[in-house]
């Protein structure tokens, strides 16, 4: 194959990958928004504070998939008292949420810069091999990291749609008063639901950690991306993020083979307003937001 | 708590700020002047902010947009056009028009969550080209102007005479407030109270509500752009940060403790916020997280703000 072909092949591998990281925090974020109203401005930030811990972690324990565990239970163990006694009065009102959830991605970044410092770091991959695919070399991690994020995904389809207690989150997605009313413990789903949003992005925060640099601010920029991404999608559709963040990861990748990062972002920007424009919810949105 | 007692408060409050602004501008040494200066500048911005917030319930995040455009209007119309101050004031202006009537025309008919978000995402990538198209703005390192004569007609006066950039800021405080005051006293104004304490209500009496929501959307853009020139004015410089996220947070949070839709209540928010920047940045630098906290501190206390929580107690 000549060689544009490939770069473009290349660029769209790592659209991809990077498409299927930016599927679970955005899938996420439409959980949080869809079953509290929440419209969490600190996600990109537990995404950073997954990385930075397992920066940290990684060393310590000696071993990088260890490391993402423990940074599992501990990002659950911040997230749980978050909602239950930070966000919780809000909960509804998604301007209050917002707001408070700035508070929140301040009081993260500054920690994370207190402790870590404001130099971006390169962490080394756990696995460095590399395969040939289509005649390119391409890192055995990114691959990795891919198929981990689609077990992942699988894992939370498998868990929403066909166990009792996933049942019990769509209920409270649908409508919350009447589950309430049905004796579901909602303020149990209501905390269950936010750690696990919060977790999600914490995994795709310990997976990017060795393919791009840590830093205190790698949050904003993965936000930004899965903001847009759950507003194209439509706000609270799950498979509407899943989709839309492959489509616009894998877009933005090819796109940078003749576009500045800058202006693939403007382009994507663009895109979004167009389609706001045609469908003001979304291309999957229903619900009233 | 009547409704005469609340607006003689109103009232008695912002003429108190004023009159005392105008007196503090004589006998303040130096360096506590420039610290009333941009308190000022700010009370603009927070005000334009409040519009927005306070008085129609759209919960911006983009308002950083408005300011730098604001900012570099000036700037650029002071360096490439060689206009006189005020045109390049009012330059500023019209760039926070210009800005605000397509991006509210997006945004203003979204749901309030859309809202929220699409904003943020609109600031953000203004800030990202901002920071990116070095040629027009400088990027992170901005650009610096000198600036000409204020030609008030008569007299020139050299706004580098610390007494006329304190009163050209004070008049501009002075002005924007008896407009936005006389804007939100006519019937538009009732009409976004209305809006804002029951949309639908406000539909089915046959508002246009959608059309009064972009209405308080450009004022409240509109305003900010002069706010983000008189703060390049009173620093003699713009950069692309102008249009960073923390300048499209702080204005909620001054308007959150000063006191929602209140118009004057951001006042105190402003200077308290500038008081706590000035002197907390000083012994601690990572001053941001108090900030954080405290965010949370006022939302959680009250929605009302301290002149709202006065005003409710008449």
């Amino acid at each position: 194959m000549s060689e544009p072909v490939l770069t473009v092949v290349f660029l769209l591998m790592n659209g991809l990958v990077w498409g299927l990281l930016v599927a679970l925090i955005a899938l996420g974020l439409a959980l949080i928004f869809g079953v509290m109203g929440i419209v969490n401005m600190a996600h990109g930030d537990l995404y950073m504070a997954g990385a930075v811990l397992a920066f940290f972690l990684g060393p310590l324990l000696g071993h990088f998939w260890l490391g993402l565990l423990v940074v599992l239970f501990a990002i659950a163990l911040i997230a749980g008292p978050i909602e239950r006694y930070v966000l919780r009065p809000y909960e509804g009102h998604p301007s209050a949420t917002m707001i408070a959830t700035v508070g929140i991605s301040f009081i993260l970044q500054q920690l994370a810069l207190a402790a870590y410092g404001g130099i971006p770091k390169k962490m080394d991959p756990p696995w460095t091999a590399s395969f040939s695919l289509l005649g390119v070399d391409y890192p055995g991690y990114r691959l990795l990291v891919a198929a981990i994020s689609v077990l992942i995904l699988g894992a939370v389809w498998f868990f929403l749609y066909r166990t009792s207690m996933g049942i019990l989150v769509r209920a409270s997605i649908e409508d919350r008063q009447m589950a309430e009313a049905m004796g579901i413990n909602t303020s149990r789903i209501l905390v269950f639901t936010f750690v696990l949003g919060c977790v999600l992005a914490a995994v795709a925060g310990v997976m990017a950690a060795p393919v791009t640099q840590v830093s205190y601010l790698m949050g904003t920029d993965v936000a930004l991306l899965s903001f847009i991404v759950v507003i194209v999608g439509g706000l609270g559709s799950l498979a509407g993020a899943v989709i839309t963040a492959l489509v616009l990861c894998s877009l933005e990748g090819v796109l940078s083979a003749v576009l500045t990062p800058v202006q693939s972002k403007a382009a994507i920007f663009v895109l979004m307003i167009t389609i706001l424009m045609l469908r003001p919810r979304g291309i999957f949105g229903q619900r009233n937001g | 708590m009547s409704w005469m007692n609340k607006t003689r408060l109103d009232k008695s409050y912002s003429l108190g700020f004023l009159a005392v602004l105008l007196v503090l501008g004589l006998v303040l040494p130096s360096g506590a002047r420039s610290l009333v200066v941009q308190v000022m500048v700010l009370c603009v911005f927070a005000m334009a902010y409040d519009i927005c917030l306070g008085f129609t319930d759209q919960c911006s995040l983009g308002h950083s947009v408005f300011f730098g455009a604001g900012a570099y209007g000036v700037v650029l119309s002071l360096l490439w056009l060689k206009l006189g101050l005020i045109p390049a004031l009012l330059a500023g202006l019209l760039a926070g028009l210009l800005l605000s009537v397509p991006l509210g025309i997006v945004s203003v008919r979204l749901s309030e969550a859309y809202f929220v978000i699409v904003t943020a995402i609109i600031s953000a990538i203004f800030h990202l080209l901002a920071m990116d198209m070095t040629w027009l703005t400088g990027g992170d390192d901005g650009l610096s102007v000198s600036l000409p004569k204020l030609s008030l007609g008569m007299v020139d006066l050299s706004v580098y005479d610390p007494h006329t950039n304190y009163y050209l800021v004070f008049v501009s405080l002075l002005l924007s407030y008896l407009v936005l005051r006389r804007i939100l006293d006519a019937p538009l104004g009732k009409v976004f109270v209305c809006i804002r304490e029951n949309e639908k209500r406000a539909l089915f009496l046959g508002y246009n509500v959608e059309w009064y929501k972009l209405a308080a959307f450009v004022i409240s853009g509109t305003f900010s752009g002069l706010a983000g020139g008189l703060y390049a004015v009173t620093l003699r410089y713009a950069s692309a940060d102008y249009f960073s996220f923390y300048w499209s947070i702080l204005p909620i949070v001054w308007c959150l403790i000063g006191g929602l839709g209140t118009l004057s209540g951001c006042w105190i928010g402003v200077l308290l916020m500038c008081l706590f920047q000035y002197y907390v940045s000083a012994w601690f630098t990572h001053y941001l997280l108090i900030f954080g906290v405290l965010i949370l501190v006022v939302l959680r206390a009250s929605r009302r703000g301290i002149i709202g929580y006065l005003m409710a107690r008449g």
